[in-house]
């Protein structure tokens, strides 16, 4: 059996899928604690331009919007998610046509289910996601999210905060997003960074404390549905639950 | 700038207002900061389970009514507090810009005059657009008897509105709440909706935005003796006469005692069963009458689509592979989410029992109204079918909390997949 070791990023994905599609019993990866199976052989894979490009083209082709969805598989913090997206594009090439509403195939359903997490994620962060008004205004939002969503934040917080430098920095993967109220750029960065507060921050920070707790209706307590829609995992950066 | 005293007076009296979705606008950022999210945005969760996407606030607590259930009323002895709309405005923006909040719902109690009040609450939206240049989400709430043209000017400048119904009859309301009259909060509500419809038709002023989220109203169930039947009717006629996008509902809580008003809450089971029926109203092709005739409530054991289902077993079984959409969606259990994928997915795969279970469509009501490729999996008897659907839906250590629902039906009341 062969194993495929990729580094993780798309390219280097779809050129082991160049392969991959047709060699049938194997795995690809890029996951690094990898338990291998007796017999089986590790290649270790280099992102190949043409062909990467051959393997989109032919997607492209037979499913256009499948690229998207591969793109949000991949996404997913979790070791078989290059497997997923494998045998997705397996069934995409045996059919040779858009597959996504064959919702009773388990590739079709794990595919859409690994897709659904991130999608999830990165819709919940859109409110989750706290800023904190450094000095000079700018504003800098820390989170550690699941999966690697930083991406897909970004276009709603550029038109909300159109003008308006922020940063948005996931913490558990060390990349930033920079926006100076122009441009905007992904960046490799620290894990922690320090930011002084502009004035205000404790006020407003402590009205919105009182706030979450005078909406509060503490004769109806419910709190495990406040977990389950709002995982504590993410409690860490907002400050109504410090 | 607003004090943590007065913004503790404002919201806790806003709390109640059970509406909170921030969604149904496309409002873009037009140079300033903010939008909105037409699917909503919940920004927090609150330790009873209810999301946080407005800032909800009053205007005003001191209030020159005197409705009976109100703890803001003018005879209790309360603390009052006002704002500014500068302070409201600022408040607004320093948590939006925060990410705090997806926007601004107000609200107010009768302070001096309805027009007064009402006047006000615009002057608070205008300046947000104008001044603070706010194109985030804005729920204005309606006061009742207020001049027509401030009403008007109010659907240019909010996202949506609200006038609430409060309860359920006129006459209830004639009795707890003696200054409102149903005419008053009705007549608005429809002047609003044909602005609405008229912008809509006349495309020169379709880019002239008018309350793009459109109307919402509030009832408040238990503190009058309404029957479900008479309720579920009402919000049917407010769906269809004035388009409304929702009706909530808030199970009575008693702040206040009176001799015409319950002592006790109304147990939140009822609430449920009723936001359970409400989405079988918009989603599912139920009539108010099929649910429940106009005198009778829902009943308790099961949820209103179980119940209906039950009483008509003669449609029952249908077959997942062939069944139209329309009765796909009245098989207790299966949800408009589990009825689209169905139907999506039998175009390519004949689907058996275990498909559907992979598929994730919840079978352990569903299994006794279906056939799966002619094969059938649940019970034959009805009366063992309703006692296998009520222990489930009784099932747990909730048992005795009567008064409390069960968090499925709770969770099913707020997605509306039943
Ligand atoms: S109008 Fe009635 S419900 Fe509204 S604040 Fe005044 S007393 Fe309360």
């Amino acid at each position: 059996m062969n194993v495929y070791l990729t580094d993780g990023s798309e390219d280097c994905f779809y050129t082991a899928v160049f392969s991959a599609c047709t060699d049938r019993d194997c795995v690809v990866t890029s996951a690094r604690s990898l338990q291998l199976a007796l017999g089986s052989t590790v290649l270790v894979v280099r992102a190949d331009e043409e062909k990467c490009g051959r393997v989109k083209k032919k997607l492209q082709q037979y499913a256009p919007r499948s690229l998207a969805d591969i793109s949000l598989i991949l996404r997913r913090d979790s070791p078989g998610k290059e497997q997923t997206a494998l045998e997705y594009i397996r069934l995409i090439v045996q059919k040779k046509a858009p597959v996504g509403d064959m919702l009773s195939h388990p590739a079709v359903i794990a595919a859409r289910e690994e897709k659904k997490k991130v999608t999830l994620e990165a819709h919940r962060f859109t409110g989750f996601l706290r800023f904190i008004e450094g000095e000079g205004g700018i504003l800098y939002a820390p989170f550690a999210p699941d999966n690697d969503i930083l991406e897909l934040l970004l276009p709603h917080f550029l038109a909300r905060f159109r003008g308006m430098p922020f940063i948005i920095h996931d913490t558990a993967r060390g990349r930033a997003a920079l926006y100076n109220g122009k441009e905007c750029v992904v960046a490799e960065t620290e894990k922690k960074v320090e930011i002084p507060l502009a004035e205000r921050e404790a006020h407003f920070r402590a009205l919105w404390k009182d706030y979450y707790e005078a909406v509060n209706i503490a004769a109806r307590p419910h709190e495990r549905q406040m977990k389950g829609y709002m995982p504590v995992r993410y409690w860490k950066f907002m400050p109504e639950k410090q | 700038m607003i004090d943590a005293e007065r913004l503790k007076i404002l919201t806790e009296s806003a709390k109640y207002d059970v509406s909170c979705s921030s969604s149904g606008s496309r409002r873009k950022n037009e140079g300033g900061i903010g939008n909105a999210s037409f699917g909503g945005i919940c920004h927090s969760f609150t330790p009873d389970g209810r999301c946080i996407s407005l800032l909800k606030i009053l205007l005003s607590n001191r209030c020159a009514y005197n409705c009976l259930y109100c703890p803001n009323r003018a005879e209790a002895d309360v603390p009052r507090a006002s704002a500014t709309p500068d302070e409201i405005c600022e408040l607004t923006m320093a948590f939006y810009k925060r990410n705090y909040i997806e926007g601004l719902f107000l609200s107010s109690a009768v302070e001096g005059s309805p027009d007064a009040t009402m006047a006000k609450l615009v002057d608070t939206a205008v300046r947000l657009r104008k001044v603070y240049n706010f194109h985030g989400y804005i729920h204005l709430k309606g006061i009742p008897q207020a001049d027509k043209a401030l009403i008007s000017r109010a659907g240019l400048y909010a996202d949506r509105m609200s006038f609430n119904v409060e309860l359920p009859a006129e006459r209830s309301l004639r009795l707890l709440a003696p200054q409102k009259s149903r005419e008053g909060i009705l007549s608005p509500m429809k002047q609003l909706a044909l602005e609405k419809a008229a912008v809509k038709e006349d495309t020169a002023k379709a880019r002239k935005r008018f309350l793009p989220a459109g109307q919402t109203t509030q009832l408040i169930v238990g503190a009058s003796p309404e029957t479900d039947g008479q309720i579920l009717k009402l919000s049917e006629a407010l769906y269809r006469r004035f388009s409304l996008k929702r009706v909530y509902f808030s199970a009575y809580i008693p702040v206040v005692h009176h001799a015409l008003l319950p002592d006790t809450c109304t147990g939140l089971l009822r609430e449920h069963r009723l936001y359970q029926a409400d989405w079988l109203l918009r989603f599912y092709g139920f009539t108010a009458e099929e649910i429940a005739p106009e005198g009778e409530n829902l009943p308790e054991e099961y949820d209103p689509k179980c119940a209906w289902a039950l009483r008509h077993m003669q449609f029952f079984p249908i077959e997942i592979n062939k069944a139209p959409l329309e009765a796909l969606l009245r098989v207790p259990g299966i949800g408009t989410l589990g009825a689209y994928k169905i139907v999506k997915a039998r175009k390519f795969a004949r689907l058996g029992f275990g498909d559907l279970a992979k598929m994730r469509i919840v079978l352990k009501r569903a299994k006794h109204f279906i056939t799966c490729g002619g094969k059938f999996y649940g019970s034959e008897n009805v009366t063992s079918v309703k006692n296998l659907l009520m222990l489930e839906e009784r099932s747990g250590r909730y048992e005795q909390l009567s008064m409390f629902s069960t968090p499925e039906t709770s969770l099913s009341a707020l997605t509306g997949q039943l």
